[in-house]
């Protein structure tokens, strides 16, 4: 029974930290340009299948990993650039449409350059530590056994680790650097910040190339231990939307704890009753937001124009 | 201002172009009415894309080999026997605007398909209401072919396949006694699963836990876990490859040994690269067909299949083999170029219709096809494989017991 609960934890755990992941990419720019980037989704799909092509052409993981962050980076500015910098002024519905075309968009391009069948990372050139297995003679290897027969992959516990240093790196840069403060400043007043003589347009595309990198960690994560597919980005980043929302979007903070709440919520749903899996952490998601409408870490605060 | 116009037309663009069928090439032969004159056209509607994608290869393959074949000999009566691909990427809501499409295509005679069994039933009423015969050489679900009297199929049903399975691992498979079912939440993967749960009352197997997934899903983890905790002997997967590749690989990583046992939808080597072969071995399937060593019509279709793609055909390429080989033998008795096209489109039900004894049965690589009054085919077998060196192989034990 607690070997099952603890399982569980450590499953709803890992999934969480996926999610806040990509949740802090939401919620980074929502908090600036009070836009939802459903192309997010998307750039996390972007990112598993560009550091699977580096990686198919004998690059290595770790230097895989950062390059396709970079890349991810570089395609979240340029989203930005093509299609929501020239609606900054317009009514926030035309971005919005704007940025459900974006995802479309590049769900069918990944489908076109890569097919709709799924992928995944070939394990000969992983490092040794991320291929856990159990073997015959019930020796584990690459992971940590816990109480009940399970093992818990250092691939899982390294995935976790690496969302908590993400995260405590993302604080550190916006509470003790000189972007971090503009980008504070901007979140708080636009207009004002740019006469101060902030360059709002730059604060903006450094806000999006951070969420996007991070979103590429998350989908090279997922793409470790799952499959690698066009459409992967709708089913995690819908959760990940959720979380963000849950959290109070356009709170740093509140997307990390959301994240979290909605992973562990699906698992133990999914313990509860499996069919309804993912309800269960909509369910949660809904209760928070009628208790609190602006989410848990949300500010009460009368909507800015 | 201008950049930007440009910018969005050129997104607008791709993706436009993203979502078109991934059989634009056969679409533009549909406008040029004049070549319908000398030619047959049927229609085979598959997952082309999608996660059931790998089932589509196959049965595109297959098709193209029959068809290559038909039109090598000589064709129907003379006539070029052209088969249209359409892309229902394994929805039903997809599978119901190819249906929609199909139907209202006066060119086309018939169609071999759907392969999903929500497909199959998405498009049932579509066919029925229009009048053409859908011959699906994948759809299993109980009710695919019930109540129409346009749909037909050329192998066995969900529920004869579910009670097999719990017979199998009663009978053959002797040491193992509690049992879990994790099952995919379609019409597929409910009714295999309502069978095998079924016939688990009648044997002296344990139920111990019955878990759902949706289409899709890539972590398992938390259902897993559920499962672990009852600990049961073997683990039915009533799905698809892709996710079922996804749950042996997870449940190996989360500590669980039992034995896997999945049905007709896993019979894809997809599911070997998506599990990893070592996850997957030992793993056990059911499926319609066997190339038998010792058959001389499967082996050579084989052969002449690889030649064609430059790969080894499967079960589904078979029975698609099969179903066009059907329509093409209807159509060769009974097409009437001087006819209307709902007089030839019914002229082709009439003749699967009366195909309802072994005698007058099709005799195709996959075994004698014949139907009762549903559609349903009659009397074809279920086979066993085992995963074994990162291949499926057929298992050492058979169970006899046709449907």
């Amino acid at each position: 029974m607690w070997a099952q609960i603890l399982e569980q934890l450590i499953n709803g755990l890992v999934l969480g930290g996926i999610y806040a992941l990509i949740a802090v990419g939401y919620t980074m720019v929502y908090g600036i340009i009070q836009l939802i980037n459903f192309a997010h989704g998307e750039i996390y799909m972007f990112g598993a299948y560009i550091a699977l092509m580096l990686i198919a052409v004998g690059t290595p993981f770790w230097i895989a990993l950062p390059l396709s962050m970079l890349l991810c980076a570089i395609l979240g500015m340029f989203i930005d650039f093509i299609a929501y910098k020239p609606l900054r002024n317009a009514p926030r519905l035309s971005a919005l449409i704007t940025a459900i075309g974006i995802s479309l968009a590049l769900q069918n391009l990944a489908r076109m350059i890569w097919s709709a069948r799924p992928r995944q990372f070939p394990s000969e050139v992983l490092p040794s530590f991320f291929l856990s297995e159990v073997t015959e003679t019930g020796k584990v290897i690459n992971a940590v056994p816990l109480p009940g027969g399970g093992i818990l992959p250092f691939r899982d516990v390294f995935i976790f680790l690496l969302a908590v240093v993400l995260m405590i790196v993302l604080n550190m840069l916006i509470y003790l650097t000189k972007i971090g403060k503009a980008m504070r400043a901007c979140a708080q007043n636009q207009v004002a910040s740019n006469l101060m003589g902030i360059k709002t347009n730059q604060v903006i595309a450094a806000t999006f190339a951070i969420g996007s990198a991070l979103g590429a960690v998350a989908g090279i994560m997922v793409g470790l231990s799952e499959v690698v597919t066009p459409t992967m980005g709708y089913y995690k980043g819908v959760a990940a939307f959720a979380a963000a929302v849950l959290g109070g979007i356009g709170s740093i903070s509140g997307a990390i704890v959301g994240g979290i709440v909605i992973g562990i919520a699906e698992v133990f749903g999914a313990d509860i009753h499996s069919g309804y899996r993912i309800a269960f952490a909509y369910i949660i998601m809904i209760l928070v937001i009628l208790i609190r409408p602006s989410g848990i870490f949300g500010k009460a605060t009368s909507k800015r124009a | 201002m201008r950049n930007w116009i440009v910018v969005l037309l050129l997104v607008s663009l791709v993706t436009v172009w993203g979502c078109q069928p991934a059989d634009k090439t056969t679409d533009d032969t549909e406008t040029d009415t004049q070549d319908a004159q000398q030619e047959l056209r049927v229609a085979v509607a598959a997952p082309i894309t999608g996660s059931a994608a790998a089932f589509g290869d196959m049965i595109k393959k297959g098709a193209l080999l029959k068809e290559k074949e038909i039109n090598d000999a000589g064709g129907i009566n003379g006539m070029k026997l052209t088969l249209l691909f359409r892309d229902d990427a394994g929805k039903g809501s997809e599978a119901s605007l190819v249906a929609e499409r199909i139907a209202n295509d006066n060119t086309i005679l018939a169609v071999v398909g759907h392969f999903n069994s929500a497909c199959s039933l998405a498009g049932q009423s579509i066919y029925d209401r229009v009048g053409i015969v859908e011959l699906s050489p994948g759809s299993t679900a109980v009710n695919v072919c019930e109540g129409s009297k346009w749909t037909f199929r050329n192998l066995y049903r969900d529920d004869f396949q579910g009670k097999f399975i719990a017979q199998y691992i009663d009978n053959v498979l002797t040491e193992l006694e509690s049992v879990a079912v994790f099952f995919d939440n379609d019409d597929y993967g409910r009714g295999l699963r309502n069978a095998f749960v079924a016939e688990i009352e009648n044997t002296e197997l344990k139920l111990v836990a019955s878990e759902a997934y949706e289409r899709d899903t890539t972590n398992f983890k938390a259902q897993l876990t559920s499962i672990k905790a009852k600990k049961p002997d073997a683990i039915f997967i009533s799905g698809l490859y892709t996710e079922a590749g996804l749950i042996v690989k997870q449940a190996r990583e989360a500590g669980i040994t039992s034995q896997f046992f999945g049905a007709d939808g896993i019979d894809n080597a997809d599911f070997l690269t998506t599990a990893g072969t070592k996850a997957a071995a030992g793993t056990y399937i059911t499926t319609p067909f066997l190339f038998g060593a010792d058959d001389v019509k499967a082996q050579e279709m084989a052969s002449n299949f690889e030649n064609l793609h430059g790969v080894p055909p499967d079960t589904w390429a078979a029975l698609t083999y099969d179903a066009v080989g059907m329509i093409a033998e209807a159509l060769e008795k009974t097409y009437k170029p001087e006819a209307s096209i709902e007089d030839k489109r019914s002229a082709i039900r009439e003749h699967l219709a009366a195909i309802d004894t072994p005698e007058k049965g099709y005799n195709g690589i996959t075994g004698l096809t014949y139907f009762d009054h549903n559609g349903d085919t009659v009397d074809k077998p279920a086979y066993v494989k085992i995963v074994k060196d990162g291949k499926f192989v057929a298992a050492d034990k058979q169970l006899t017991g046709k449907n």
